[in-house]
């Protein structure tokens, strides 16, 4: 059967992924409202001059930024994984794995940045520190796998790119360690606070509505991972049924013709 | 197998829309390339400033000069806004333990500015008092300030409602 031919009925959604999508949505419903209405701003009172002062209300960022700075890891890394498991096997599967994952992690990452900036722009009174060594690998890192993603929009063939992104894929990954230990090693570098999670300076509400952030985040997460895993690995096979077609009409015509229709097939096809 | 149309086999040139996009693409690698270099200069650029501690500027404010840095500290209680040359100033004291150090800071504060909290500021050694020295708590008084242009805040990683602490200024109040 011609599975291109049933155009209309190929859809990249399956009954676990329409439950993945509900729960997601309704994790990222959830963890809205614990963001910004269940859990309090941070407000602090000054010892000496009794005055308010604190993140204030820019702290509920901190309950999307974080979450999706650690699913950016993640994503990152299951692309590195992948492209390693390209790199030994060769098969189209861990190819179009590590795509989706840097495709994904990418968007996410972007939102990293981005949520980060507007974070930043109450708290530390900038948008953006230039030469701060946390924000400058995040970018560095976001840059990466824009090139990565680049790469492989350049070739027309899906095939003739996947070593070389392979290859960038376990490049940029190496980003990752720097940006998640640079504000350890490089304390006066940075304006970036430490993590917060790693010395566990948070509690109750605070820390149960960050938790639950990361969880969502993994199902949205996830959730557009298969996604995109599937439509990658049909639009491999439109490639690979474009070909196999081409293949077919030209031993059509070299069988109405006269020639031998044999030549090219394998020694078992013909 | 035998009942597929027949096809116009002769060799064609590439469609000019796959030119077109591997053009794009082309181009969004050489974007790419572009910001991923410019980002690593930038970074280099600016590798010289760092943060030092009010302490450590004190320390080396002969080698530093004139040399534009950045220098990170507490905010003592007790900061005075003035206008000096029709510009907007905000004067404090710095301090790192027992250091201190003056600071005269040009342009609106960051809207956390708060004494304890600590800030980060860029800007050079001047060798004069600030002025206003009268008006503040407890100043360095020691003949120098920091011109200063640019403050951010420097905000610390604790979120536990009583966990949070500010910096103490030496012996400040």
């Amino acid at each position: 059967m011609d599975i291109l031919a049933t155009e209309s009925r190929i859809t990249t959604g399956s009954r676990g992924t329409r439950l993945l999508g509900l729960a997601a949505l309704a994790g990222v419903l959830a963890l809205l409202v614990f963001a910004f209405v269940l859990t309090d701003p941070d407000v602090r009172t000054h010892p000496t001059s009794g005055e308010e002062f604190g993140q204030f209300d820019a702290v509920r960022l901190l309950y999307l930024h974080v979450p999706m700075a650690i699913l950016t890891y993640a994503a990152y890394a299951l692309c590195a994984a992948a492209s390693a498991g390209y790199l030994l096997r060769r098969t189209p599967w861990w190819d179009v794995t590590a795509h989706a994952a840097a495709e994904v992690g990418t968007l996410v990452c972007a939102l990293v940045l981005v949520t980060g900036s507007i974070w930043g722009r109450p708290v530390w009174n900038t948008w953006w520190e230039w030469g701060d060594v946390r924000l400058m690998t995040t970018l560095l890192l976001f840059l990466l796998f824009l090139g990565y993603l680049a790469l492989r929009r350049a070739a027309v063939d899906p095939e003739s790119a996947a070593r070389p992104a392979a290859v960038v894929a376990l490049v940029a990954v190496l980003d990752i360690p720097l940006v998640n230990r640079s504000v350890e090693w490089w304390e006066n570098r940075t304006l970036h606070q430490k993590s917060t999670l790693a010395e566990l300076k948070i509690e109750d509400l605070t820390l149960f509505t960050l938790v639950l952030g990361i969880v969502v985040f993994g199902l949205v997460v996830t959730w557009l991972l298969l996604h995109r895993f599937r439509v990658g690995w049909l639009e491999r096979a439109e490639v690979t049924h474009g070909i196999d077609r081409a293949i077919a009409e030209r031993r059509g015509v070299a069988s109405t013709t006269g020639v031998d229709s044999t030549v090219g097939q394998t020694r078992e096809e013909s | 197998m035998t009942d597929l149309p027949p096809s116009d086999l002769t060799p064609r040139a590439a469609r000019p829309e796959r030119r077109a996009r591997r053009a794009r693409s082309a181009l969004l690698v050489a974007l790419v390339v572009v910001a991923v270099v410019g980002v690593l200069v930038r970074t280099l650029d600016d590798a010289s400033l760092f943060f030092y501690p009010v302490d450590e500027a004190v320390e080396l404010r002969a080698e530093l000069g004139e040399e534009r840095f950045r220098v990170v500290g507490s905010p003592q209680p007790g900061v005075v806004e003035a206008v000096a040359d029709g510009r907007t100033v905000v004067v404090f004291t710095l301090c790192v333990g027992e250091v201190l150090a003056d600071v005269v800071h040009e342009g609106d504060p960051a809207e956390l500015f708060q004494p304890g909290v600590p800030v980060v500021l860029q800007g050079t050694w001047r060798r004069e008092d600030p002025p206003l020295l009268d008006a503040l708590d407890r100043p360095a008084a020691d003949g120098w300030h920091l011109q200063t242009d640019h403050m951010v805040v420097k905000h610390d990683n604790d979120y536990r409602a009583e966990g949070a602490e500010l910096e103490p200024c030496g012996t400040a109040p």
